[in-house]
């Protein structure tokens, strides 16, 4: 039949002899290219980091020798011992706090008829987005000794000292849990979203209550899911800082950054091999938790291979139970969110505060208006804006081809990206940064860069690439083979096939990833510290400097204008139907 | 060299028609017009400074309006950054400050010794005191009391202490309303409230771990910025804040009510902020003229008046100044020495030594 | 004794109506299909009687008990129906054992542990699936999965068994014996059980009575043999069976018998529906009804064979014949060429063209 073989086109890709090879080949170079860029700028500043922990002096001064003294010294030092007992009980609690609390979130927001998703789940999301330092501070200004709210609290019930302490290391370890609900609830309601509501409705129709339905069938099936963010949150435990330098400080709680932190003045002289000694070790602990975190995400991949049928989700009905559940999530949301964000808030409203001042007295919008009198801040907003919008995208992008280049692959090179990409993050940004300046500055080709936005959006977007790519291979493993597959068998290469069927395909979830990643780099600020110049500055790292020099009038200001910024992108990413994930 | 100045007063002349003759101060010498020139050709002068930005303003619109063409590139920084950026700056060999200006004194005179610092011989020299440079390297340009600062709402007159004795004594005899109220420095992690604690070591003696310890027996509050400090004693969190910096108690009081600060009786030491010219830096001759400009009358007037920072010149009167202050405090005021004596403890052995005795002291 | 009764149910997806009154019972020991085309709302309607979705109006009675009645509001929730479901998917939870899954309604029931291991072993055994008890679902194969989601619907004795395709997941052979073993189980039972489907075979092959569904309305309910021999409708003699369906005009109507006119052929058949000389007419007749003969007669029409497909057991020959296009079986190859081809006038069944 004449119409059947009029459409058999040769396919210049697949059949047709040297053109397609070579075709393939660039395809196969580009990946490769790919992952020896992206292996080279994260190995690059870690390696600098290693070498100057086996050294006595700064790698670049003439007197340095190679020895084990920092180690030595590390070990010796008791505040290293009682830092690294408080990492630890930190990040234990914070398993305790923000797995079960964000589980239970989770199931809430995406299985049941809660009042309000709607309106709280961006709510829900502001802890990842806020800089812990802000957070921290607002804590203090609004539940420290003397806080907004605990004075009422106090003349409220006649005492002379609120009954918590946000000093304590308690305080500071449930803080900690609280605001990383939103880490656990990410990766918990996607993998609920994604559970077919089958399984749920068998376990019904066999009897269940839905309570017993969410203990039996739910939980247990997005446990893989559960114990992975388990693993995030215990890693980041090692890594959280700007608590603990804020509220750390008074009772003098030592964490394992905050230690490194300290050894920065602790001898007079900055000890560049201390730090990076601290740091190797801090890594050493971290990494077993990167290949626990593997191990899980290969198990989790036994149970989505029965799948339930992508049926519309039934919500689950919770009757008057609806109200108290409410209640939860408005009670973690007050302590979690409007405490701090009030805090800072009136804080920038006035001039000064505490016990005995009215606030009427001291309303002031000077804060303010003093801010815009300096240009260094006009330009970091701007700047600010800038790096989370235009470098988000580009961040985005440098993820979404690191992807790709370990998409569906299980070659040496995807696995070394896999376990690569996650070590930036057990580096605390202050160090990392430092190590990003030694990078500008000795790699040759790149001191031009140095004072460019160029040096902060990379520096960045490493420190970020482990939380970037989690995103994406989200949306990546979304995408069924099989349509991937059905693109190679109709010729395309796997070039075309990721551009014709995966990009398309995970656009919405890029959209999100940007989302995400601007509010991240948004809030950033430690990580710019070193790479700040005029004409380069970040509202976060500007928060840092302004902060050491005394003035928290501009601090709280600039907070509050950050919160904004961070805000008003949600707003309009929201309006524009950027959903936080499918 | 002759060709040469004449040269460069040629491209003065040319460049900024007179105005570089109207800038040369009385007293400076013939040739310090060639600076000018030169500076002007540099076109900027990059400063890394823990001075904040917003306090410096007036000071930085004055020296460009004096000399047109010479931009300041201007760094705020806290003293640890300034001191590794510019130490990895400079071995890299990039661009870097071509002026450091901190408040962290030890690690100045340390750059000076390790070499990194161009000699220059200022011809403000005369008018400093000769306690406050260093071989030609190093500048005093400030003179900033270290002070007490306190809660004025809450405390009663007779509770503010007026010394360092006094402070033993008000805390001792009321130890309740002072239990957790007290803050200071952490010195362990703030290198300013390090090498404030060792002056007063070195001045007060032993009193001074007396102090120490009656202080560590309220349940000291230690905090690593001035920032974190100078808010809770603001809101009544802590009451009293000891060896916080002058200027920025004096900032703060003029805009907030709750702030109060004295001047310890007996003594009270005094710090300079250093500037020093580097040998790493591109624009050696701008640096020179902000230097020259920071020491001069004119740059010191400012310096008082409008940054809220403390003079040094003896020539500039009012509040904010040496001559202020000497006639409030006369010999109690003990400025730290610039020299070689600031480098003591970074001596590992010693400051770890200094370190254990400061934590055993103001263990509860 | 009949066991559910559904009464006028209705029900709605926000604006869009999916059930539109649907009535029927089913007794004691009968099986029962929900056969319909794709969005006629028969998976709906079984998840209504198992309580997965609300109706909006309309009665369902388990043993006279209402487990739904709109007008009383009553509306029992699902765990309390106590009815076993059936999945398409099978719904097996992956992190429990087979075990684990079959035994959960009887441990939920308060059953003691060892009754519970002694039942869901017999439940097991009884579907050949005794030795797998330790396994977890993604480690048995498809038809092994079917077994083990029926086992954990029928452990705890339910009083109606609910089916959602049962079969519709498992290849075309092992689909076959299947449905036999579904039905020899649900006749050695005694089983009460309502089964969907989309397959007319299925459905007639394992049911008592189908329920012909279309577009939320029952179109046609019978024994399986009076929807295939007595269709009611185009829908339904379409429907069931493969058919021959051509367009003709309505030459004359002399009580059930009709002649039509197509396009160089006439034809006698039987009338099925109100017809009037002068309109448009569609004939259906079953495939093997049409028989190749040897030579002219009545409703005869020769035709020309372009292919014949062997299928084992007999022979399927495509004809055409002008604009005309169909099928007919037979018993042994043919070569192209022409035929005479005859279509019985009582298994001609005419209905008004749509």
């Amino acid at each position: 039949m004449s119409s059947t073989t009029s459409m058999q086109v040769p396919l210049p890709a697949s059949t047709g002899g040297g053109g397609g090879g070579e075709w393939r080949a660039y395809a196969g170079l580009g990946r490769w290219l790919t992952i020896a860029i992206a292996v080279t700028v994260v190995a690059l500043p870690l390696s600098l980091i290693l070498f100057q922990s086996f050294l006595s002096a700064p790698f670049f001064m003439p007197n340095k020798t190679v020895s084990l003294e920092a180690y030595r010294f590390v070990f010796d030092d008791p505040d290293f011992w009682s830092s690294l007992k408080n990492t630890c009980a930190i990040a234990f609690g914070m398993l305790f706090i923000a797995v079960p609390m964000g589980g239970v979130l989770a199931f809430l927001m995406a299985r049941t008829d809660l009042p309000g998703r709607r309106w709280l789940e961006p709510l829900l999301l502001t802890p990842v987005f806020v800089s812990p330092m802000v957070l921290g501070f607002g804590y203090v200004v609004a539940a420290g000794p003397v806080g907004f709210y605990s004075s009422w609290w106090m003349s409220l019930f006649g005492t002379d000292a609120a009954p918590w302490n946000i000093y304590s290391l308690w305080a500071i370890t449930l803080i900690a849990g609280l605001t990383h609900v939103p880490h656990v609830y990410l990766y918990a309601s996607s993998s609920l979203r994604n559970l077919g509501s089958d399984v749920e409705e068998a376990a019904r129709v066999s009897g269940a209550s839905p309570f017993r339905v969410a203990r039996d069938v739910s939980l247990p099936m997005v446990m893989p899911s559960l114990l992975f963010a388990g693993v995030l949150v215990f890693f980041l435990g090692f890594e959280v800082f700007g608590l603990p330098l804020v509220l750390g400080d008074p009772e003098g709680h030592l964490v394992l950054t905050t230690y490194l932190y300290k050894l920065t003045n602790k001898l007079g002289i900055p000890s560049y091999h201390l730090m990076a000694a601290v740091a190797v070790l801090i890594i050493l602990v971290t990494f077993p938790l990167v290949l626990l975190q593997r191990r899980l995400l290969r198990n989790a991949g036994r149970y989505i291979a029965v799948k339930g049928k992508a049926a519309r989700q039934h919500a689950l009905p919770l009757g008057a139970w609806r109200w108290v559940a409410l209640a939860i999530v408005a009670l973690w949301l007050i302590v979690t969110v409007f405490v701090p964000l009030s805090g800072i808030t009136l804080r920038a409203f006035v001039s000064h505060w505490g016990q005995g001042v009215p606030l009427t007295e001291v309303f002031t919008l000077s804060n303010f208006t003093d801010l815009f009198e300096n240009d260094s801040l006009v330009r970091a907003i701007i700047n600010s804006f800038g790096v989370g919008i235009l470098g988000g995208a580009m961040a985005v992008a440098c993820y979404t081809a690191v992807g790709f280049a370990g998409h569906r692959r299980n070659d040496w090179g995807s696995k070394l990206m896999d376990y690569l990409v996650l070590v930036p993050r057990a580096v605390p940004g202050l160090l990392a940064g430092l190590a990003f300046l030694w990078v500008f500055l000795f790699v040759p080709g790149l001191k031009e860069f140095k004072n460019s936005m160029f040096s902060i959006w990379l520096a960045y977007m490493v420190v970020w690439m482990a939380y970037g790519m989690r995103l994406i291979q989200g949306a990546l493993m979304q995408v069924g083979p099989e349509l991937e597959e059905a693109a190679r068998s109709v010729g395309a290469t796997k070039g075309q096939t990721s551009r014709y069927v995966t990009l398309p395909l995970i656009k919405s979830g890029l959209l999100a990833s940007w989302l995400l990643v601007f509010m991240i780099f948004e809030r950033e600020y430690s990580t710019g510290v070193y790479l700040l110049s005029p004409g380069t500055e970040v509202i976060g790292a500007l928060m840092v400097s302004l902060w050491a020099t005394g003035a928290v009038d501009q601090v709280a200001a600039l907070s509050v204008i950050n919160i904004l910024m961070v805000g008003a992108g949600l707003a309009v990413a929201l309006r524009f139907g950027v959903k936080l994930h499918d | 060299m002759k060709r040469f100045t004449r040269f460069a007063l040629a491209v003065a002349s040319c460049s900024v028609a007179g105005l570089a003759a109207a800038s040369t101060p009385a007293g400076y010498p013939s040739n310090y017009a060639s600076i000018v020139g030169a500076a002007q050709k540099e076109g900027k002068v990059i400063v890394y400074s823990t001075t904040d930005s917003a306090a410096v303003k007036p000071l930085i619109k004055d020296f460009e309006s004096l000399y047109p063409g010479v931009k300041v590139e201007y760094n705020d920084m806290n003293s640890t950054e300034l001191y590794n950026r510019f130490i990895s700056e400079s071995a890299a060999g990039g661009t870097t400050a071509d002026l450091l200006w901190s408040s962290a004194m030890d690690l100045q005179i340390k750059l000076v010794n390790d070499g990194f610092i161009a000699s220059y011989a200022s011809p403000e020299t005369a008018n400093m005191p000769a306690w406050s440079t260093y071989q030609n390297q190093a500048y005093g340009t400030t003179f900033e009391p270290i002070t007490i600062v306190y809660n004025k709402r809450l405390l009663k007159p007779e509770e503010i202490p007026q010394s360092h004795a006094d402070l033993v004594r008000i805390l001792k005899a009321n130890p309740d309303k002072f239990k957790g109220k007290v803050t200071t420095y952490d010195i362990e992690k703030s290198g300013v409230g390090f090498s404030y604690l060792t002056q007063d070591v070195r001045v007060g003696g032993n009193a001074i771990w007396d102090m120490v310890k009656t202080m560590g027996s309220t349940g000291l509050k230690l905090q690593s910025s001035t920032g974190a400090m100078m808010e809770r004693i603001s809101s009544g969190e802590n009451l009293i804040g000891y060896n916080i910096i002058g200027s920025y108690a004096f900032t703060k009081a003029k805009k907030d009510p709750s702030i109060g600060y004295v001047y310890p009786k007996d003594y009270t030491l005094v710090m300079s902020r250093l500037a020093t010219i580097t040998k790493a830096g591109k624009n050696p001759n701008a640096a020179k003229l902000w230097l020259d400009y920071l020491l001069s009358k004119r740059g010191q007037t400012v310096l008082a008046n409008d940054a809220d920072l403390f003079s040094i010149r003896s020539d500039v009167a009012g509040e904010t100044s040496m001559a202020g202050l000497t006639k409030q405090l006369g010999n109690s005021l003990k400025p730290i020495q610039v020299g070689t004596g600031l480098l003591v403890y970074l001596d590992q052995a010693k400051r770890l030594e200094f370190l254990k005795q400061w934590q055993q002291a103001i263990k509860k | 004794m009949t066991k559910l009764i559904v009464e006028d149910l209705h029900l709605s997806y926000d604006a869009t109506q999916i059930l539109k009154g649907v009535s029927f019972h089913l007794k004691a020991g009968e099986v029962v299909s929900l056969l319909g085309a794709s969005g006629s709302g028969k998976t709906t309607l079984l998840r209504a009687v198992a309580g997965l979705e609300q109706p909006s109006s309309g009665q369902i009675l388990l043993d006279g008990k209402a487990l739904y009645d709109g007008a009383k509001n009553v509306n029992l929730p699902v765990e309390q129906r106590s009815l076993g479901l059936v999945f398409q998917s099978y719904a097996l939870w992956p992190h429990r054992t087979v075990f684990d899954n079959v035994g959960y309604g009887l441990s939920l029931r308060k059953v003691p542990q060892a009754e519970i291991k002694q039942r869901v072993q017999k439940a097991l055994d009884q579907l050949g699936l005794g030795h797998l008890a330790e396994r977890f679902p993604f480690q048995l194969s498809g038809g092994q999965q079917q077994r083990v989601a029926i086992a954990r619907a029928l452990v705890y004795n339910p009083p109606v068994i609910l089916l959602d395709e049962p079969l519709s997941n498992l290849d075309a052979k092992l689909r076959e014996e299947a449905r036999a073993w579904l039905r020899e189980l649900i006749v050695s039972l005694n089983l009460s059980a309502l089964c969907v489907t989309h397959d007319q075979t299925e459905a007639m092959a394992m049911s008592d009575r189908i329920l012909l569904l279309k577009n939320g309305k029952i179109e046609q309910e019978g024994t399986p043999a009076e929807l295939y021999a007595a269709p009611k409708s185009l829908y339904t003699a379409e429907f069931m069976g493969s058919n021959n369906k051509l367009s003709a005009k309505v030459v004359s109507v002399e009580g059930e018998q009709v002649k039509l006119a197509g396009d160089g052929w006439e034809l006698n058949g039987l009338a099925r529906d109100w017809l009037t000389a002068g309109n448009d007419a569609q004939a259906v007749i079953r495939l093997e009804r049409v028989r190749v003969v040897d030579g002219p007669g009545d409703n005869r029409i020769k035709a020309k064979l372009i292919t014949a497909m062997y299928l084992g057991d007999r022979w399927e020959y495509l004809f055409h014949q002008g604009g005309l296009r169909f099928r007919a079986y037979g018993g042994e190859p043919r070569d192209a060429g022409d035929y005479w081809v005859e279509f019985p006038a009582n298994d001609c069944w005419v209905f008004a063209a749509a």
